[in-house]
């Protein structure tokens, strides 16, 4: 197999974690983590999701102690060792505000002494985007209510489609 | 990262009990049906949904969460008429008057006035909407079964490639009316199901049945009203290059909505079933979120490009909207 279709992309890592990665690229990036800088990535939007869900409970190391049992299983293609990419491309555009807060969290949850995860740790901090997934914005309902008009499948159910918008459990939606 | 989706078997009741070789031989050998022949169905349903007297109990299914409303509905010379209240949790409201549209939130003590004109896309379903129907969908007719206590016909689009849900349909036998929709993901998973689990139709409804809880809202209430006006037809130099087969554009112009202090161009594709909304405005002054979010069955994608803001909404799955959004440009 070519080595570099093995490499998964940090945009990859992103629609893995999402559960929207293509079949066909599963293995390969599954593997892909394997590698320390792509460990680094992974644990970096996991801690960014974390602390934009409000739900970030830091552990100490974890970066290092994923990668070393990622490690110790038993490996297929057997990866070469490379640094950590020096630029991420994430996913999408969020604040810059948000971009502060993962800076912080990731500098004071991760190992600092590992320079592959500082370089995942410079990654986050520099970032002028963060993964959009874990910001997920409002749904706006304006558009939601004007779309709704030209919904063919809308014209047969009368008003039920406004259930979408009154439904109180929807997290994405708000009034 | 996302709500959980439940697995169809476990949201359908009403096929427990039936032996499995028996229901998997409804599938096997329920026929494709001529397009021709899903026209009168959905004109039907749309048609009774409109015109009967009904009340009934709606279970909302959306993800991993459970709703239940009262739905309250009453056709009379003047017109259509329409009350859903949650049951659960905050008591929110819709009442529906003809062409207007009031939702109330007493938990944010909100009102919103939505003047929203139905456009009835099924009962003027033109023949080349139909040919794309059958081009992108298997429609079959599937078991009989009841629900809330009526004989109902079950009803099946299924996608021919994976841009799109497939839409099942339990239509009741004796007067048309929709009970139960769902929509199904490539996986095999219920993304969203709305059920009636009792209904009563063609009773008698009264006017009081539909009053909004107060005739104007609490002084402490907010109230947003929509700026009337539909799309104004208009070349908006906006344009979707790589549009998933089967989408039609119905139509392309303008609007004015509530808090955007522009115009924001609309641009509506439809595959016949369903339809993806495009609208993109100017930047708003402080940086939106942007990526994917969801509202039931409705994904919704949006994305910064250069000075505007791109958002793309729609009854279809995830990767479909996410692709439109990141194909859409200048003309």
């Amino acid at each position: 197999m070519d080595r570099f279709q093995t490499e998964p992309k940090a945009e990859e890592i992103s629609l893995l974690m999402d559960g929207e990665l293509d079949a066909e690229r599963m293995d390969g990036v599954c593997t892909g983590l394997r590698d320390a800088g792509c460990t680094a990535t992974w644990v970096c939007y996991h801690v960014i999701g974390d602390a934009l869900r409000g739900s970030a409970a830091p552990i100490r190391g974890f970066a290092e102690r994923f990668h070393a049992s990622l490690e110790a299983e038993p490996t297929v293609l057997a990866p070469r060792r490379r640094p950590a990419p020096a630029a991420v491309a994430l996913a999408a555009a969020a604040t810059v505000a948000a971009v502060s807060l993962v800076s912080w969290v990731a500098l004071t949850t991760m190992p600092g002494g590992d320079a592959r995860v500082a370089a995942a740790i410079a990654t986050a901090k520099q970032a002028s985007a963060i993964r959009a997934a874990d910001a997920r914005p409002a749904v706006d309902n304006e558009y939601v209510l004007v779309h709704q008009e030209y919904s063919p499948s809308t014209a047969i159910q009368g008003v039920r489609p406004y259930l979408r918008a009154v439904a109180a459990g929807e997290p994405d939606a708000r009034p | 990262m996302r709500a959980l989706s439940l697995k169809t078997d476990a949201l359908d009741g009403t096929l427990r009990g039936v032996p499995l070789a028996a229901s998997l031989l409804v599938v096997l050998f329920a026929a494709p049906l001529a397009t021709a022949q899903v026209a009168p169905e959905l004109q039907r349903a749309a048609e009774a949904a409109r015109t009967l007297n009904y009340v009934g109990t709606i279970v909302y299914q959306h993800g991993n969460r459970i709703e239940t409303s009262r739905l309250v509905h009453l056709a009379d010379a003047r017109g259509d008429y329409a009350k859903l209240t949650n049951l659960e949790g905050p008591a929110r409201e819709v009442i529906r008057d003809n062409d207007e549209v009031r939702c109330y939130y007493p938990d944010a003590k909100l009102m919103r006035v939505e003047p929203r004109a139905f456009h009835n896309v099924f009962p003027a379903l033109l023949p080349q909407q139909l040919a794309t129907l059958s081009e992108y969908y298997t429609f079959r007719k599937l078991e009989t079964t009841r629900i809330a206590g009526l004989d109902a016909q079950a009803y099946i689009f299924e996608p021919k490639d994976n841009l799109r849900y497939a839409h099942k349909f339990w239509i009741d036998i004796g007067t048309g009316l929709l009970l139960k929709v769902r929509l199904v993901s490539e996986r095999n998973e219920a993304i969203e199901q709305f059920a009636f689990s009792d209904i009563q139709i063609g009773i008698k409804v009264d006017r009081d049945m539909l009053k909004p809880p107060f005739p104007a809202p609490p002084s402490d209430w907010q109230v947003l009203e929509s700026p009337p006006g539909e799309v104004v037809a208009k070349e908006t130099g906006w344009v979707v290059k790589d549009m998933p087969p089967g989408f039609a554009k119905i139509i392309e112009g303008y609007r004015t909505l509530r808090g955007k202090p522009g115009q924001v161009a609309h641009l509506v594709y439809s595959d016949g079933l369903v339809a993806v909304s495009v609208f993109i405005e100017p930047s708003p002054p402080t940086p939106q979120p942007v990526g994917s979010s969801q509202q039931g069955g409705i994904n919704v994608y949006s994305r910064q490009l250069n000075d505007y803001l791109v958002t793309v909404l729609g009854e279809a799955p995830g990767a479909t909207v996410r692709q439109i959004a990141y194909s859409v440009g200048r003309r």
